[in-house]
């Protein structure tokens, strides 16, 4: 195929790890035939080679989390005709949202770096469809290569690729590996999370983390609370959990409002 | 005449990071190197979590060193909860260390620096000249992640280490393809030594450098407790706030850390120089050939000096391999942890240089604070300090010569930028 005729790409990172434009130059086996059916025409962290202008793709990484990102990101915005957040700091600003709505940004300021909130262009971590229309959201930390894999060829093929709305579980159960939340008791969070991970945690023995973050619009928190809280697991240990990938789900800091309202009112008494 | 030299936005390095240098007249005036990828506040929010979890929440400070975060994080918490853990443990990390080390390098050496030197803007296009090399680069990279996935759980962000020990022992086919594909990548790994030998490596920031290196033991490794400095000074690793001096700078997201009140280096090239007597095999033979070219004062030298640790790494993991195989696989399970209100300090060897965790916890084994000290973030000032120095060489230069000249040095520190922007001292 001519240069010309390749979509034209860029690959972009925001606020996080780096690690989702990290899975894609980990598919060392397709890596270099994959690359060749783009034409590149950004990508800071692979290449110093750069050019303006318009984009069919963009790939972004990493959650808004200053002002700079939030410029950068309207910018990509503006240029490209499908933008597809990677990875679930785009998606909902992943680990670093853990706080949100529970700390303020003044007071993550002073803890770690001792100085006043305006000293840097800091704004609470939130992900790209909070400030732009996303056409499509691809979830992880990180993101599953087959699962990007996919998504590009599709595209390439003029297919919308299709998002996951089943649950971790799912996955377990077909793998057959034994329940570590009703057998073993241990606070797995499969039931809320987003599938596509081949349930790979309970496969090596550990409980979900929640790494794909909540299936959008069905994760039953609640219902997951109360089954912790019959393990014997206190609020705190629980909502510290949940918040772990879920700092900016509404259900979750509704939750957890609650739950801090409660503790505030018994210290009172 | 005031001419300002700016690099708006360094490339092929992890994160975002810019250079500028103010030059009056014949006098460099001011070096600043601003890291504005967003911070994260992972000391502040990690606060009140179990320290079960807590590695796997840390070890998201970064990607292509996530697995020295779990390790730093882990040994942080052992320490402060006095666990002693196995052999088959011990072998088992430190495989993975040397794993971590090679899928960076592997990265870093060929994917990042080499393109530099050979005149390309990438390793996609290098690829169109030198594609069996860069194939060969991909499959050592590959090598590496192969002790990612099978001993950690995946790439990036795995999961299976854990305080106390591994949550799934690998089995022996799968620890025999690893060391299958170490043994067919050793090559390239030598090939890597070779190219950069020969190499015009410039010497344009040649200078006096401090170096510091964890002192590995025995034998040349990435895990240790003592601190080693180019003056002969040799620290406990629960001393680093003292070696490192950090202070908040309004350019940078990243703290500066100092040393006697100087910058100093951490990074492959000290340890190849500090640690040089306990390299073995192949990797000691290509460090006799070429120590000559291995000095304290060119920094960018710490490109050869990761070829030569790409080499080491592979002959390690196909040691340890071989140890974990003839003394049996044992499904151990994890060691007892009693938490209680303590404090521990850890230190790895990261791709980049030292890594330090600080953990209080309090006695249901939560965090009361953390501290994260992270290589790139101690390198930040030294990496100032060679660009005045080639500013000053090089004044009579064109600016797109400057430009180039600083991208080539910063990307010789191999700098993580994602990792150096969240950084916190316990008061």
């Amino acid at each position: 195929m001519a240069e010309s005729e390749k979509p034209k790409i860029g690959i972009f990172s925001l606020t996080g790890c780096g690690g989702d434009q990290l899975m894609i130059l980990n598919m060392e086996p397709v890596l270099l035939e994959l690359l060749s059916r783009f034409d590149i025409k950004d990508f800071q962290e692979g290449s110093s080679y750069k050019e303006e202008g318009e984009l069919d793709i963009a790939l972004v990484e990493g959650s808004v989390s200053t002002k700079t990102d939030l410029e950068r990101l309207k910018e990509i915005r503006e240029r490209s005709k499908m933008l597809i957040a990677i990875g679930d700091c785009a998606i909902s600003g992943c680990v670093q949202a853990m706080r949100n709505g529970q700390m303020s940004m003044a007071e993550r300021m002073k803890k770690v770096y001792g100085v006043d909130e305006d000293y840097y262009d800091v704004l609470e971590p939130k992900g790209l469809s909070s400030y732009v229309k996303v056409d499509l959201e691809i979830p992880g930390c990180p993101i599953e290569k087959d699962e990007i894999l996919h998504a590009i060829t599709s595209l390439l093929h003029g297919d919308m690729p299709e998002g996951i709305d089943y649950p971790v579980c799912v996955e377990c159960k077909l793998n057959g590996y034994p329940c570590v939340l009703v057998e073993k008791g241990m606070p797995c969070l499969g039931p809320l999370i987003t599938a596509g991970c081949n349930a790979r945690c309970p496969g090596l023995g550990l409980d979900c983390i929640g790494c794909r973050g909540p299936i959008p619009e069905e994760a039953n928190v609640a219902a997951e609370v109360k089954v912790l809280l019959e393990k014997g697991y206190d609020e705190k240990y629980i909502f510290n959990r949940l918040r772990f990938f879920g700092g900016n789900f509404e259900d979750v800091q509704n939750l957890t409002k609650k739950f801090s309202e409660k503790t505030e009112k018994e210290e009172e008494e | 005449m005031k001419r300002v030299i700016e690099v708006e936005e360094l490339t092929r390095v992890e994160g975002h990071g810019r250079i500028e240098v103010v030059i009056e007249g014949t006098e460099v005036k001011d070096v600043k190197m601003a890291i504005f990828e967003g911070p994260r506040f992972f000391e502040a929010f990690i606060e009140s979590v179990h320290y079960e979890k807590v590695p796997d929440i840390m070890r998201r400070i970064c990607a292509i060193c996530t697995a020295s975060h779990s390790l730093a994080s882990i040994r942080t918490i052992e320490n402060a909860f006095d666990v002693k853990v196995t052999e088959q443990t011990k072998i088992l990390r430190d495989l993975l260390i040397h794993g971590e080390m090679i899928e960076s390098h592997a990265l870093h050496v060929f994917m990042l620096a080499l393109p530099d030197f050979l005149g390309f803007s990438d390793a996609i296009r290098m690829a169109s000249k030198y594609p069996k090399e860069v194939k060969a680069a991909l499959q050592l990279k590959h090598a590496g992640n192969m002790v990612h996935n099978i001993v950690s759980g995946r790439e990036v962000h795995g999961m299976n280490e854990r305080v106390g020990g591994f949550s799934k022992v690998p089995s022996e086919k799968e620890l025999k393809d690893i060391r299958t594909a170490m043994v067919a990548t050793k090559p390239t790994a030598e090939l890597a030594v070779k190219l950069f030998a020969e190499a015009e490596i410039p010497n344009y920031a040649e200078s006096e450098n401090t170096l510091m290196a964890l002192d590995p033991g025995e034998k040349f490794g990435f895990m240790g407790d003592y601190v080693l400095v180019s003056d002969g000074a040799r620290h406990p690793v629960q001393d680093y706030l003292s070696l490192t001096n950090e202070r908040t700078v309004k350019h940078s997201h990243a703290k500066f850390s100092s040393y006697k009140g100087s910058s100093y280096m951490v990074g492959a090239l000290p340890r190849i120089l500090l640690n040089k007597d306990k390299l073995e095999g192949t990797a000691a033979e290509l460090y006799n050939e070429h120590k000559d070219l291995l000095t304290s004062k060119n920094t960018l030298m710490n490109n050869l000096a990761q070829a030569i640790e790409l080499v080491h790494s592979v002959d390690r993991c196909i040691e340890d391999i071989d140890i974990l195989l003839s003394n049996g696989l044992k499904d151990e399970g994890l060691v007892e942890v009693e938490p209680k209100a303590s404090r521990g300090v850890g230190a790895v060897e990261a791709p980049r240089g030292i890594l330090y965790h600080d953990y209080i916890f309090d006695e249901n084994g939560c965090i009361v604070k953390a501290n994260v000290i992270t290589p790139t973030a101690q390198n930040a000032a030294n990496m100032e300090k060679d660009y005045r120095v080639a500013a000053e060489r090089m004044i009579k230069e064109p600016d797109e010569k400057l430009v180039e000249a600083f991208e080539i040095i910063a990307r010789a520190y191999d700098p993580c930028i994602s990792c150096s922007v969240h950084l916190t001292r316990i008061r």
